[in-house]
């Protein structure tokens, strides 16, 4: 039965994935494509989808790393303040309007403030010789409210057309997705989800406490260290490739947890597969629904995800508490 | 009693820990253990048992000694060999495990690469848990939760248990099995085990007890050897009397303790 679910679950997401090509604001016959479609296709669509589905595989999948390593039902990856540093990051070189790298600026800066905060909160996290999850939770919580601040300070000091595209950034925004960007994109969130993937039976120990898991054989502060800087890459390259997108990362694993399980070796490629393809449909969403204006996606995430996440805090047995 | 053919299993030499810097916790702890014991570790609350079996364990690090697991050092074990030998049962197990009853069972088997053959099903049906396997672990009460994670622990096969306190949350008729259950994969597996219980009655019927007080050993040996009114008084600060029956058989009394 579960091989069956986990089969539909990857076959609705393929077909969403294969479906936001093709739909938008022009819809693209696959078997009568013309030389303009074509570009549309390859040249826009295609890495927008891309981004799409590299983000929410992203966030899906270090969303269910993350619930597990904190034993925290309500843990997403920003939780840890990797995106508000990524955040303020980019919004500083976004708003000053003087970048060094070209078009690799936004992503660059982001991916930069990204890793140094994760650096930070991890040294947070470290006492004597341990991870310890309670301090890297309350170190995370605290740095995003000072980052939060900071980029609230940073909006209200800048010009109108910087504000604009710094708030579509921090809401996701899937319109800057181009090629360049895609190569690092797969690298990192591939190396993160590799390292998530091959750690899974160990965070399954890890959810038992460190106890058992170390009697179980696994060396509990190494195997902490090793899924938070998969998680770290995870999101460090998904907030730079487009922005901050809430809700994947909290409620796609408690509905793949719901469908399939709390196995992490199942739980983690799915919740990844199934991220990447919500992300899709909430692009789809937000690039057809007002055309030829958009909504960023993380709109669309949080319209969709807010009540179903309400729904799920009243199903006792989902969140495990 | 050991011998160059017969090493002991585990063995503590000197060991010395401390929570904090200035004040030891456990000072000097010198006890070793044979193919097949049966070792009830008594003291009361606060007194080191649980430090003990994590230090066995190498949980804890011990600031003085060392700890020989097989005649090996056990730090110089790779975690995953020493999980196939050596396994710890803690006292606190937490109540908020998304897992099936079954899925947890079978975490018993993630030291090897390759598991033996030993089914889930049937570490499942020793602890009277067939039923509930497809239950989710929230589902379950207190005993049988502790049923679930001592199947885990049986299907580890280790040849040695450090157990805390496997009987806390059991029913009479529970810790009587999981009793029984321990004494038959010692006598078929000869599995040893030390295991930290507060009830001396049970600890009777042990092979050899071992009472803590603060740390250090008061007495270690035969149960009637070391359950002596004294002792127990000393190291658990009540009066009970230790009564033979007609049989032969002792048992502690509570006497006018209430």
């Amino acid at each position: 039965m579960s091989k069956i679910k986990i089969s539909l679950l990857i076959v609705i997401s393929i077909s969403i994935f294969l479906i936001s090509l093709y739909l938008g604001p022009n819809v693209i016959n696959p078997f009568h494509i013309n030389d303009i479609e074509k570009e549309i296709l390859f040249s826009i669509r295609l890495p927008r989808v891309i981004v799409a589905a590299l983000m929410g595989m992203a966030l899906g999948a270090s969303g269910a790393v993350l619930q597990a390593i904190l034993k925290n039902p309500l843990a997403d990856p920003y939780i840890l303040g990797i995106s508000s540093g990524a955040a303020v990051s980019a919004a500083f070189g976004l708003l000053s309007g003087s970048y060094l790298f070209g078009k690799f600026g936004i992503p660059l800066t982001a991916f930069a403030g990204a890793c140094i905060v994760s650096v930070v909160v991890g040294a947070f996290g470290w006492k004597h010789g341990r991870m310890l999850p309670e301090r890297l939770l309350l170190a995370g919580v605290g740095l995003s409210f000072l980052f939060s601040a900071v980029l609230m300070l940073l909006i209200s000091m800048s010009s109108s057309e910087g504000i604009r595209r710094a708030v579509l950034w921090i809401f996701g925004d899937l319109s800057i997705a181009d090629w360049s960007m895609i190569p690092y994109g797969v690298v990192f969130i591939t190396a993160g989800l590799c390292i998530s993937i091959f750690r899974a039976k160990a965070l399954n120990a890890l959810m038992l406490g460190d106890d058992l898991a170390h009697s179980l054989g696994f060396s509990v502060h190494k195997e902490r260290l090793l899924l938070f800087i998969s998680v770290s890459l995870m999101t460090s390259a998904s907030v730079s490739l487009g922005g901050t997108i809430g809700f994947i990362g909290l409620l796609i694993p408690h509905i793949v947890r719901f469908i399939t399980g709390a196995d992490n070796r199942i739980l983690i490629p799915l919740s990844a597969v199934c991220g990447g393809a919500f992300l899709c449909i909430s692009d789809l969403i937000g690039r057809s629904i007002v055309s030829p204006m958009e909504i960023p996606s993380g709109i669309i995430t949080a319209i969709i995800g807010s009540p179903y996440f309400l729904y799920l805090l009243r199903k006792k047995d989902v969140l495990g508490t | 009693m050991y011998s160059e053919h017969n090493p002991p299993i585990l063995e503590l030499d000197s060991l010395g820990f401390r929570y904090f810097k200035d004040k030891p916790f456990i000072n000097d702890l010198n006890f070793s253990v044979g193919d097949g014991e049966l070792i009830g570790l008594l003291g009361a609350n606060g007194s080191g048992k649980s430090t003990i079996l994590k230090l066995a364990s190498g949980i804890l690090r011990p600031a003085e000694g060392q700890i020989k697991l097989w005649g090996k050092p056990l730090h110089l074990y790779k975690n995953k060999d020493r999980a196939k030998l050596l396994c710890y049962l803690p006292q606190l197990l937490d109540i908020n495990l998304p897992f099936k009853v079954r899925e947890l069972v079978s975490m018993g088997l993630y030291p090897y690469d390759i598991p033996p053959e030993i089914r889930v099903d049937e570490a499942l049906e020793m602890v009277g848990l067939l039923e509930k396997a497809e239950s989710n672990i929230t589902n379950l009460s207190g005993g049988e939760r502790r049923r679930a994670f001592i199947a885990m622990t049986l299907i580890q096969g280790a040849g040695l248990l450090l157990l805390d306190e496997p009987l806390a949350n059991l029913d009479i008729k529970y810790q009587m099995e999981i009793q029984r259950l321990l004494r038959e994969l010692r006598v078929k597996k000869n599995i040893s085990i030390i295991m930290a219980l507060h009830d001396i009655n049970f600890a009777l019927q042990f092979d050899k007890v071992m009472l803590i007080k603060e740390g250090r050993i008061l007495g270690i040996g035969k149960p009637e050897a070391v359950l002596t009114n004294d002792l127990l008084k000393e190291a658990l600060d009540v009066n009970l009397e230790i009564k033979r029956q007609d049989s032969g058989g002792t048992f502690i009394s509570y006497g006018n303790n209430f």
